[in-house]
């Protein structure tokens, strides 16, 4: 469960206070409930999400978090260029405590990644959906409640995104993800409830078609 | 109704900040050493070729020694000692940028990558002083201390400063607009105020005085009194000025990350 409560959010920029991104948002994720978030560029999507990440702080407000989160997937974001991608896999291993068993789990991490030999290779290396291959077998390495995506499936292949909703389809029973997507199809595969970002308010609909409704009917006046 | 949860804090915070430097120093180790295909030849080779270059200009306006103390040992001595502040400040410096993609995760915090950073260039630092002080001993010049545990102290206490300096000037670059720059400046005035190249006994009072502000040049003066008790130190150096300054700058330092730690996790 995530409680999301009255949080605000604004950045500093180089004249002052920027105008606000969130404004008193208060919503609960409850247990095993896949959310997605929609709206449109700049409504505040992806803050939000390093917001229930837990990388950036509120100006304003909490977040609790009463379950494991995992970190915001997408972008290229948490690896680092110059390392391979076995060194960051065994990094982010490290940091979340599974230095003993970091054998098993580089194996996973190899073997869902599917990237071949490009494994030992730097990530500047790697091509936008290697990345996203790479990152996705990371996340799933570990057993997050709660796992954080930011299009994070945007950049791979076909075979990839089959591969990836088979993945979420197992984990159904023990996880749920928190994404922004701008494809329909992906949000309507992976959440079942939504969440409609509009200048700073939140609207939570409990079927992630009505979200997605919402949101088309808003962009039409 | 809100469902029951079960969840509990599987690791302490002391914990995951252990796990963190683990991983931390274990990437940085690797990155120091294995950037390009003979980094860690270059970590020895740069010092190498500093003293021999400045060797070479002290042979060429035939000073053969520095208020009592032969010119390889004055110079060895001062390099090896500024090294340890120098690489300790600049490693430190550049740690948030290098990490950068790390703050990713939010069990990394910036301050762990800076803390990693001095620990690991510590240790290089000190291996590559072992190698100087065999070295030099093994082609006649006198390093072997007549008093090892100043010597410790001050190599300490210049490994502090470099941490301090670091500490502050990490926030300052990511912060402020052309600051590298400026430090790059900085960095000059500091290496030649230090007494490491230039004796600063032939500079006249009241300026020495002013000199003696810099807490770096007590430290490489005092290693060479350590050294050799023979060596004629400049009047007025005292080792617990260096841990005095050190302690204000990494008090100062450590308070800038807490309170920017935000604004640098999210730039």
């Amino acid at each position: 469960m995530i409680i999301v409560d009255d949080i605000y959010k604004r950045y500093q920029t180089s004249h002052g206070p920027g105008k606000w991104v969130l404004q008193g948002i208060s919503f609960v994720i409850p247990p095993k409930v896949s959310v997605g978030l929609v709206g449109r560029n700049g409504a505040g999507k992806s803050t939000l999400l390093r917001l229930i990440g837990g990388i950036d702080q509120p100006t304003k407000g909490h977040i609790e978090r009463r379950c494991r989160v995992s970190w915001p997937m997408g972008y290229g974001g948490g690896l680092q260029g110059s390392m391979t991608g076995r060194q960051n896999a065994k990094f982010v291993c490290r940091i979340h405590g599974h230095e003993d068993d970091i054998e098993d789990r580089l194996a996973f991490i190899e073997d869902y990644a599917e990237i071949g030999s490009a494994f030992d290779e730097p990530i500047k290396t790697y091509s936008s959906g290697m990345k996203s291959r790479l990152q996705f077998g990371l996340s799933l390495a570990f057993d997050f409640d709660v796992y954080i995506s930011d299009e994070a499936t945007a950049a791979g292949d076909a075979a990839f995104r089959q591969k990836a909703t088979t993945a979420f389809r197992n984990l159904m029973n023990r996880s749920s993800l928190i994404m922004v997507s701008h494809s329909e199809s992906t949000l309507k595969d992976f959440c079942t409830a939504g969440i409609w970002l509009d200048g700073g308010n939140v609207h939570w609909f409990n079927d992630i078609n009505d979200a997605l409704n919402a949101y088309k009917e808003s962009r039409s006046k | 109704m809100m469902v029951q949860y079960d969840y509990v804090h599987p690791r302490s915070p002391l914990s995951i900040t252990l796990s963190v430097w683990n991983a931390l120093f274990l990437r940085e180790a690797l990155s120091r050493l294995s950037a390009g295909r003979i980094a860690w030849l270059w970590l020895l080779a740069d010092p190498i070729m500093q003293i021999s270059i400045m060797m070479f200009m002290f042979i060429v306006i035939r000073m053969r020694v520095v208020n009592g103390m032969s010119t390889e040992a004055w110079l060895i001595i001062g390099m090896v000692f500024y090294l340890m502040f120098k690489r300790a400040a600049t490693q430190v410096q550049n740690a948030l940028g290098a990490n950068r993609a790390l703050f990713t995760y939010r069990q990394v915090k910036p301050v762990d990558t800076l803390l990693v950073r001095a620990g690991l260039e510590g240790f290089i630092t000190t291996l590559i002083a072992i190698i100087f002080g065999i070295g030099g001993t093994f082609f006649g010049v006198a390093l072997i201390p007549d008093d090892p545990l100043t010597v410790l102290m001050v190599f300490f206490g210049m490994w502090l400063m470099g941490l301090g300096f670091g500490l502050i000037t990490s926030v300052a670059v990511q912060l402020i607009p052309k600051m590298g720059t400026i430090l790059g400046i900085v960095s000059t005035v500091l290496h030649l105020s230090s007494g490491v190249i230039l004796p600063v006994s032939n500079v006249p009072q009241p300026y020495r005085d002013w000199l003696m502000i810099n807490p770096l040049l007590h430290g490489t003066e005092a290693a060479r009194m350590g050294v050799s008790s023979y060596y004629h130190a400049i009047t007025g150096v005292d080792v617990s000025y260096i841990y005095k300054c050190a302690i204000v700058a990494i008090f100062f330092g450590l308070a800038l990350q807490r309170r920017f730690e935000i604004k640098l996790t999210s730039l």
